[in-house]
């Protein structure tokens, strides 16, 4: 048994030490934000991973799912009184349900018909919640009753609450796709997002394969969208499906590393922290510098490292260990 | 009622025109690089913008810019297709879409820059003039552009079909290594592609603006269209991109008169999903003949 275990053990460690302490050395309300993006999109991109990194079908429309379960805990909470504890996983169910026709619909399609056909599924959903005010509050969309500090409601005075229940969605996320990983069914996704046709040919049910992994995805990007308008106190349908959520989804998986466990915490680091730096140095108000940059890095890791930052890391580090240790050899498990 | 459909006809019709330009460019860079082009709405932007500052800094009318942006467009492509597209074109779907999509964002966002997110238009002698023909209401300058259309789109059916550099670009689409083993340089015709596929999109730019305001997303409106239409049509399917855009046009014209003003995106996407869930190779098949 090698992983989690022995020194990736280590280090795994240390960093949630680091991360459970960290909003005890931060104190300003600024960083704990920034920090509360960082692991809310991390988690997204896990989520993401699952379907566009292991099996390689690039969703363009993850914000679906993110939209539906931010949308299904805010009308039972405003409308029933549930609290988003149940709606999220409410919200979770709703969003596996509603995976099952898009994704028998859009995983018939492959590579880039299959990206299209996502994005208009979030665009229709958009649009339907946009067009049908009586169900859930139109264009103007609403904001969700403050109640102060209610820790059943998901309600909370502070934003360290937020900090460690997203640092605990994450933490599900990254082990959800460390056993996924580790097991059959990862063996399978990677074999279909490889070779559809081979991996079928030897025996594999790449649409069940497909479509199971699509139903956890779905389910853990609907409870991002609870967190997040219980975080920011607001919904409407162009926050709720913003496309932006489907792309930095996979831009944060596609830059850390695609179909690998930590790429999408890594490219989320990266890019929020040059996003907060930016932020810092030009002010706010100087719309489209955060895409821009975003984008070149994009273009520059397709064009000169394709299989995202994590493997530079990855060489560093195995640069180091082998200079100290020249008998250890670590085994590679992604490509 | 009739005259109410007629009407919506004619108006979907002559937009939808202008939704050809843009996914007969699609088409022709799928056909023949085997490369979806995220970023086509994103180089209709930026002829949206060349005739903009040609008409507001020079008063150039936007249909003599269009000698300047459809030119300038095609040297775009064949850049495009030189520094970039080239490099991922054996490197699978996966890069291939990220780098286009990448340029899409970037594109948006540099234009977002440099020009803030303002409604910008032009204002012509024609641009709120109309045809009376009967009961039926023509705008001159959505006639002009589509017109304009389809002179373009059978110019590029002849040059397709009647020069040896538009032969080329059909027998790569059919089967590029054999296209190879016949003497046909893969990176002068993926360029040529490339290159008339943008110049396309910067007509339907320069088109679009006397009637139509330019703004940094506004690609995107286009480009959702022309992706449709394109499915539609098949991939790959110069004619079959032209019938459906015309049809998109129509469907999402009808959707605004019958359903509601903010309903012709609903319409169209519908009408992508069912297509998609009964006929993934789209309506006609093939590649044009």
């Amino acid at each position: 048994m090698h992983g989690l275990l022995n020194r990736d053990g280590f280090w795994v460690g240390a960093l949630l030490a680091t991360a459970l302490v960290l909003p005890l050395l931060v104190s300003s309300a600024f960083a704990t934000d920034i920090l509360i993006r960082i692991l809310l999109f991390a988690f997204i991109g896990v989520a993401w991973n699952l379907v566009g990194g292991y099996a390689k079908q690039l969703s363009l429309g993850h914000v679906a799912y993110f939209g539906l379960g931010a949308y299904t805990s805010t009308i039972l909470l405003i409308r029933h009184g549930v609290s988003p504890w149940i709606g999220m996983l409410a919200g979770g169910v709703v969003a596996m349900l509603a995976s099952l026709p898009i994704g028998a619909l859009c995983f018939r399609l492959r590579g880039p018909y299959f990206a299209i056909a996502t994005i208009a599924t979030a665009q229709v959903l958009m649009l339907l919640f946009l067009k049908f005010r009586d169900f859930a509050w139109g264009a103007e969309g609403t904001t969700i009753p403050n109640l102060g500090d209610s820790p059943l409601m998901m309600q909370f005075d502070g934003k360290a609450p937020y900090y460690y229940i997203v640092l605990a969605l994450l933490a599900v996320g990254l082990a959800i796709t460390y056993r996924i990983e580790h097991s059959w069914m990862g063996y399978y996704l990677v074999a279909v997002g490889e070779d559809e046709d081979a991996a079928e040919a030897v025996g594999v049910d790449a649409q069940r394969i497909k479509r199971n992994v699509y139903l956890i995805s779905a389910f853990l990007t609907a409870l991002a969208g609870t967190f997040y308008v219980q975080y920011i106190y607001f919904i409407d349908p162009n926050t709720a499906f913003s496309f932006n959520v489907s792309v930095e989804a996979a831009l944060v998986s596609i830059i850390g590393g695609i179909g690998t466990l930590w790429g999408p915490v890594i490219g989320t680091v990266l890019l929020e922290a040059t996003s907060a730096l930016l932020q810092s140095w030009l002010g706010s108000g100087h719309g489209g510098v955060q895409l821009t940059v975003y984008s070149l890095i994009l273009i520059a890791v397709v064009l000169y490292r394709p299989t995202g930052l994590l493997g530079v890391l990855t060489d560093a580090y195995d640069g180091v260990v082998r200079a100290r240790m020249t008998r250890e050899k670590k085994v590679p498990l992604d490509g | 009622m009739l005259t109410t459909i007629a009407q919506a006809v004619v108006n979907g019709l002559l937009i939808g025109g202008i939704y050809a330009l843009v996914s007969i460019g699609v088409t022709l860079i799928f056909g023949v690089v085997k490369i979806v082009n995220f970023a086509q709405g994103e180089f209709v932007m930026i002829a949206m913008y060349i005739s903009y500052f040609l008409a507001a800094n020079y008063g150039i009318d936007p249909l003599v810019s269009l000698a300047v942006s459809m030119p300038v467009l095609f040297v775009v492509g064949l850049l495009l297709q030189h520094f970039l597209i080239r490099r991922v074109l054996a490197l699978g779907d996966m890069p291939q879409i990220f780098l286009t999509f990448a340029l899409s964002l970037l594109l948006v966002n540099v234009a977002l820059l440099l020009f803030t997110a303002n409604y910008r238009t032009v204002q012509t002698p024609y641009s709120d003039t109309a045809l009376q023909l009967g009961v039926l209401y023509v705008p001159t300058a959505k006639l002009i552009a589509f017109m304009v259309a389809m002179a373009l789109s059978a110019l590029l059916w002849v040059f397709l079909h009647a020069t040896d550099l538009g032969k080329a670009m059909r027998a790569a689409a059919q089967n590029r290594d054999v296209a190879m083993l016949m003497g046909i340089n893969p990176d002068r015709v993926f360029g040529v592609a490339v290159g008339v596929a943008l110049a396309l999109a910067g007509a339907a730019g320069s088109l679009l603006m006397p009637f139509y305001p330019a703004y940094p997303l506004v690609g995107q409106v286009f480009v959702l269209m022309a992706f449709v239409a394109v499915v539609l049509g098949t991939l790959g399917n110069v004619i079959g991109a032209l019938i459906a855009s015309l049809m998109m046009g129509v469907a999402e014209s009808l959707g605004i008169q019958f359903v509601g003003a903010d309903s012709g995106l609903i319409v169209v996407f519908v009408m992508l999903l069912l297509t998609l869930a009964l006929r993934p190779n789209g309506l006609f098949g093939g590649w044009s003949r």
